[in-house]
């Protein structure tokens, strides 16, 4: 747009202005559109919460490729990121251990945890994702979401392989190759929100692997609390975290790749 | 022929969107904050601590000491104000740390949105719905601004981003946010857990520029209300699907990777 204000022509001029201001005014018309359709759907905004009985996961049928010794791999390497105070990324986020901030605008919702995770935001205002060589693969993927009926799809691409959590509920992890599909709906007149993950990827699983989280909605004037600090430079933390390895292997002998 | 296009796209926009015509209640107005933003320099200052340069400095009572606001200073998040920038040479061949802690999320950064209170350049984002709009940024934390109605909590136990409510007057988002941890506002201000702050955030009627006001005031501290501006852009956009958007990016910052105490502005070495 700047070069096009920079053309010396008046024409030029004239017809980039009449762009310009076609080119705002879109952006704004399509955010209209949108928290029109935002509005004929059902409002998953509030506070959530897992209690112990929240989860239905069943085990991952992982790929024979999936060895003892890549398991354990990423097991250090998730230990490595709480250590260090790293993002922790999907799907720890959807788990985090305290409730979910829930909510739901025209053009996006996002699902802000109490700890240390960066929120992820799922947009409803395009259809398509960020294509792969734009798009800096991140803990959280990038999620674009619409409702078919009652129930928000929300579909999650653009993992880092590496970075955060990578540990998947029910075995398996997450590599830059995963695809995670997320159905969201309200249970029981608003009080309960069900979401059920199913994440595919050719380097893991042999099948899609599914389970289900049931959020229970907590009252409005809930107050969110603000992140516990977690300093990477706490000694009596990282020793805490970091104990002295034993000398056997506690989970076994490790299998060869 | 790229003018062609440029402006063929321009009319085929709106008309794609023709059969849903922009309401004009407030909040449809209101509406037009939500998205993502990233603070400018729009007099061409030069540098964050150019920027801090250009606002108002306090006005305090007499007998309190100002405070070490600069006016934004970039790097909260991932430095957390932990910078040992080397001000002599470095001896020839010894190795230099220029951010010994870095990715410390105990001071402004990562942790409790403290940062957003300050916005440096990281990109921001906002998420409105009608009982509460969240104010998130790329280099950690998030605030949650109520508009349901709640007082502010008593007894509060203060937080780097304090407890924020907020009303829509048309539509600018006002937001009082008081229950600060003790510490510096820009511009030499002080601010502790009484201090109030209000924010006016005011979308411009081209929906392209946000500016968010600042009003600090605190009968204790200060002589009048110290008061300031930050000006913002839209984020810049991506094509997705043939249409413009933007996105929140994801700033990672491993605190553990060695790299990350390096600088891009190694200090001067000593030469033999």
């Amino acid at each position: 747009m700047t070069m096009l204000l920079n053309v010396p022509s008046i024409k030029r001029r004239c017809v980039s202005s009449l762009a310009v201001v076609c080119l705002t005014v879109a952006p704004m018309t399509m955010v209209g559109r949108a928290a029109q359709e935002a509005r004929s759907h059902p409002d998953i905004s509030g506070f959530w919460e897992l209690n112990f009985d929240s989860r239905q996961v069943p085990r991952a049928s992982l790929l024979p490729s999936v060895t003892r010794a890549k398991i354990d791999a990423r097991l250090k390497g998730d230990a490595y990121a709480v250590r260090w105070c790293n993002l922790l990324g999907v799907p720890f986020v959807m788990d985090p251990g305290r409730p979910l901030d829930i909510r739901q605008g025209a053009t996006a919702i996002i699902i802000a945890p109490e700890n240390s995770s960066a929120p992820r935001y799922l947009y409803t205002n395009r259809a398509t994702h960020i294509t792969e060589d734009i798009f800096d693969p991140s803990t959280n993927g990038d999620s674009i979401a619409h409702w078919e009926g009652d129930t928000l799809v929300v579909d999650t691409v653009g993992f880092h392989g590496e970075h955060g959590i990578t540990a998947i509920p029910g075995g398996g992890y997450r590599t830059e190759k995963s695809r995670l599909v997320e159905r969201y709906r309200l249970m029981k007149d608003g009080a309960l929100l069900s979401v059920t993950f199913t994440w595919t990827d050719p380097s893991v699983f042999r099948t899609p692997h599914s389970y289900e989280y049931r959020y229970h909605r907590l009252p409005a004037t809930y107050e969110p609390r603000q992140w516990l600090l977690c300093d990477p430079y706490d000694e009596e933390r990282a020793k805490f975290l970091d104990p002295p390895r034993p000398a056997t292997p506690a989970r076994g002998p490790i299998a060869k790749e | 022929m790229r003018y062609r296009v440029l402006v063929f796209a321009a009319f085929l926009l709106p008309v794609a969107a023709a059969p849903f015509p922009r309401t004009q209640s407030p909040a449809a107005g209101s509406l037009r904050l939500e998205g993502d933003w990233v603070r400018i320099d729009p007099d061409g200052a030069g540098s964050f601590d150019g920027l801090g340069a250009s606002i108002p400095p306090a006005q305090l009572l007499p007998g309190v000491t100002a405070g070490g606001g600069r006016g934004g200073r970039g790097r909260g998040g991932r430095g957390g104000g932990l910078e040992t920038q080397a001000t002599t040479p470095n001896p020839e061949g010894v190795p230099y740390i220029v951010v010994a802690q870095p990715c410390a999320g105990g001071g402004g950064g990562r942790s409790n949105g403290g940062l957003l209170v300050n916005p440096d350049s990281g990109g921001v984002h906002f998420v409105e719905q009608k009982d509460e709009v969240i104010f998130a940024g790329e280099r950690g934390g998030v605030r949650h601004f109520y508009l349901d109605g709640r007082a502010h909590p008593s007894p509060w136990t203060p937080t780097p981003a304090g407890h924020s409510v907020g009303r829509y007057e048309g539509n600018t988002l006002v937001v009082e946010t008081t229950g600060f941890t003790p510490g510096g506002v820009t511009g030499g201000g002080v601010r502790t857990p009484e201090t109030v702050l209000v924010e006016r955030f005011e979308v411009s009627p081209d929906g392209r520029r946000l500016t968010i006001t600042y009003t600090w005031t605190d009968p204790k501290i200060y002589q009048k209300p110290h008061v300031y501006s930050y000006y913002f852009e839209r984020a810049p956009t991506v094509s997705s699907g043939g249409s413009p958007v933007s996105y929140a990016l994801e700033e990672w910052c491993d605190a553990g990777d060695p790299v990350e105490k390096q600088s891009i502005v190694p200090p001067k070495q000593i030469i033999k």
